[in-house]
């Protein structure tokens, strides 16, 4: 009987080793490197942004014609819109007289300035589109069936919430565009026939789109709608676990 | 004994009875095969939203100036479904009364429907593509239709293909506006001041009403209208239903939501591609950006 004695680990084994299972590593990676099913499946389950998933998943729901990916890719351009957001905070002041300019300055002279802004811009129609998208999915896949009812009232929040979040930007560039979408758009608000006028007022701090205006339409664009847009959207993801993960048929 | 560990297991509602069992056997795992294509997703739309903001800048026009109006002015385009309804109602109809209802509406959709019927699948019932087809058809070319019709379209259709003039004794039908200003309505219902012959406030010692209601006016306003986005669905609905085309709660939801998705992308498509200065119908062509 011969006893088969394990070959030594080449020089690569215990380099690889070394690394991926040394303490810098697994300081940061408790699991381990995730290359066996159990290291993957804690991966998951131990990674803060990794844990919104469930470790594993109905295979039909990893097709990608199932969901087109259309919620994540919401998700992802709302990660992207803060992080340009972010920066083109950095140079834009919200008053009348330098919003204008410095919008200017973003597209002209401040380094990569134009692709902060652009992106910022195309992200947000993507993402008013892709929510759109979203929905039609979730519709017609049947996948706002109980006990998911909730979780669509939810989804529904979050496209109002998507479309505020657009608008409320729109007027920040303070140019001829800016200005009279925010005019026509507001004007509608203020036709209501109970408290229209009123609740005109109160969005645009005045009976004119002004400085008061662009001052709230800011303060909502940065911090008021997002923070609420976050907590709804923590909602939604907490109940698409505790629904059981995705429909799927009966 | 058994009988309080009976209704222990007896699920609470219907919520958590809803919910399905997992089949492990057909699972895999998030890490790696979902994880990947999240981020190749993530990756692609980065590159091309990357390559797109290299290519076209964001729009930035002239400093605003509040005392010269740009023509048309309009809204951002996805409001512009409600900016080409405001040119067909009430704007409190077009611009609050509808969307508040639409939110509404679609909030409810899972407890009208509230079947398990193709559930969890594309497509899954029986008639679930037919009447996804039949909805969205009857809701785009409908609205385009009633559109042109109140843009006079047909007038100009019967004048090109018969070259004669549009008979007067038609004035009336030559768009909705016209049922008001070419009727002869007495007098007596286009003012009826509701202050000084129905609510006399000031009897009371309140501020008096100076409401004065114009009949025509408010037909073609708001009670056309709101017939029309109320009775027009429900009509589709009752004739698909007779032709067997819906039979099932799924098949109504269905119906319905993609006439109303479809509705809702011909007033987009309207309101920013065929609406040029003043906001006139026009070939796509034919819309220049506002002048200032
Ligand atoms: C900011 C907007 C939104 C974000 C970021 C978002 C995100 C997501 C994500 C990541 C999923 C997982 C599955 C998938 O990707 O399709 C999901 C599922 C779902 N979403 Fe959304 N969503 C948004 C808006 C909406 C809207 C507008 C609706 C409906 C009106 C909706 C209803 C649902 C429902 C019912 C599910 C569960 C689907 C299933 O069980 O198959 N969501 N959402």
């Amino acid at each position: 009987m011969t006893i088969e004695k394990p070959a030594k680990p080449s020089l690569e084994e215990r380099i690889y080793n070394y690394v991926m299972n040394g303490r810098v590593v697994k300081s940061i990676i408790r699991s381990g490197y995730p290359n066996t099913p159990r290291n993957q499946m804690l991966m998951v389950a131990t990674n803060v942004f990794l844990h919104l998933h469930p470790t594993r998943i109905n295979r039909t729901h990893v097709k990608i014609t199932h969901t087109f990916c259309l919620g994540g890719l919401s998700f992802f351009m709302f990660l992207g819109l803060t992080i340009t957001g972010v920066l083109l905070m950095f140079y834009y002041v919200p008053s009348v007289e330098r919003a204008y300019e410095d919008m200017q300055a973003i597209q002209s002279t401040v380094r990569f300035g134009f692709l902060m802004r652009n992106l910022h811009r195309w992200m947000a129609h993507s993402m008013v589109l892709l929510v759109f998208m979203h929905m039609m999915r979730v519709f017609y896949t049947g996948s706002y069936k109980p006990p998911r009812e909730f979780n669509w009232v939810v989804g529904v929040l979050l496209l109002v919430l998507t479309l505020l979040l657009s608008f409320t930007g729109y007027l920040l560039p303070w140019d001829e565009l800016a200005f009279w979408a925010i005019t026509v758009g507001t004007q509608m608000v203020g036709s209501a026939p109970l408290f229209g006028e009123a609740n005109r007022f109160i969005l645009i701090g005045g009976y004119e789109v002004g400085a008061n205006a662009l001052i709230r339409f800011y303060t909502l664009h940065v911090i008021g709608l997002p923070l609420i847009t976050t907590v709804f959207m923590a909602v939604h993801f907490w109940r698409i676990r505790r629904d059981g993960g995705l429909a799927k048929p009966l | 004994m058994a009988s309080g560990s009976e209704s222990l297991q007896k699920p609470i509602s219907k919520a958590v009875q809803g919910r399905q069992a997992r089949r492990r056997e057909e699972e895999l795992l998030v890490w790696p095969d979902l994880v990947f294509i999240e981020f190749i997703s993530a990756l692609l739309f980065m590159l091309t939203l990357t390559i797109l903001s290299i290519l076209i800048n964001a729009p930035l026009q002239d400093r605003a100036n509040p005392s010269h109006t740009p023509n048309p002015s309009k809204a951002p385009w996805y409001f512009l479904n409600l900016q080409e309804l405001l040119l067909h109602m009430h704007p409190a109809i077009a611009g609050v009364l509808v969307p508040t209802i639409a939110v509404g509406a679609l909030m409810a959709i899972p407890y009208l429907d509230n079947t398990r019927e193709g559930e969890g699948k594309w497509w899954a019932s029986p008639r679930a593509k037919i009447n996804a087809k039949v909805g969205a058809f009857v809701g785009f070319f409908g609205t385009l239709l009633l559109i042109l019709f109140n843009e006079s379209k047909h007038v100009w259709l019967f004048e090109k293909a018969t070259t004669l003039q549009w008979p007067s004794a038609l004035n009336w039908l030559k768009n909705t506006r016209a049922i008001q200003t070419e009727i002869p309505w007495p007098e007596s219902i286009r003012s009826i001041s509701i202050g000084e012959k129905l609510f006399k406030t000031e009897l009371l010692g309140l501020p008096p009403i100076n409401l004065v209601l114009d009949i025509p006016k408010l037909l073609v306003e708001q009670i056309i209208p709101m017939t029309t986005m109320i009775g027009l669905p429900i009509i589709l609905a009752v004739v698909a239903g007779k032709m067997n085309i819906a039979q099932t709660k799924r098949d109504y939801a269905i119906l319905i939501f993609s006439a109303f998705m479809a509705t809702w992308l011909m007033l987009t498509i309207s309101g920013t591609a065929l609406r040029g200065a003043g906001m006139e119908l026009m070939w796509p062509w034919n819309v220049k950006p506002p002048v200032t």
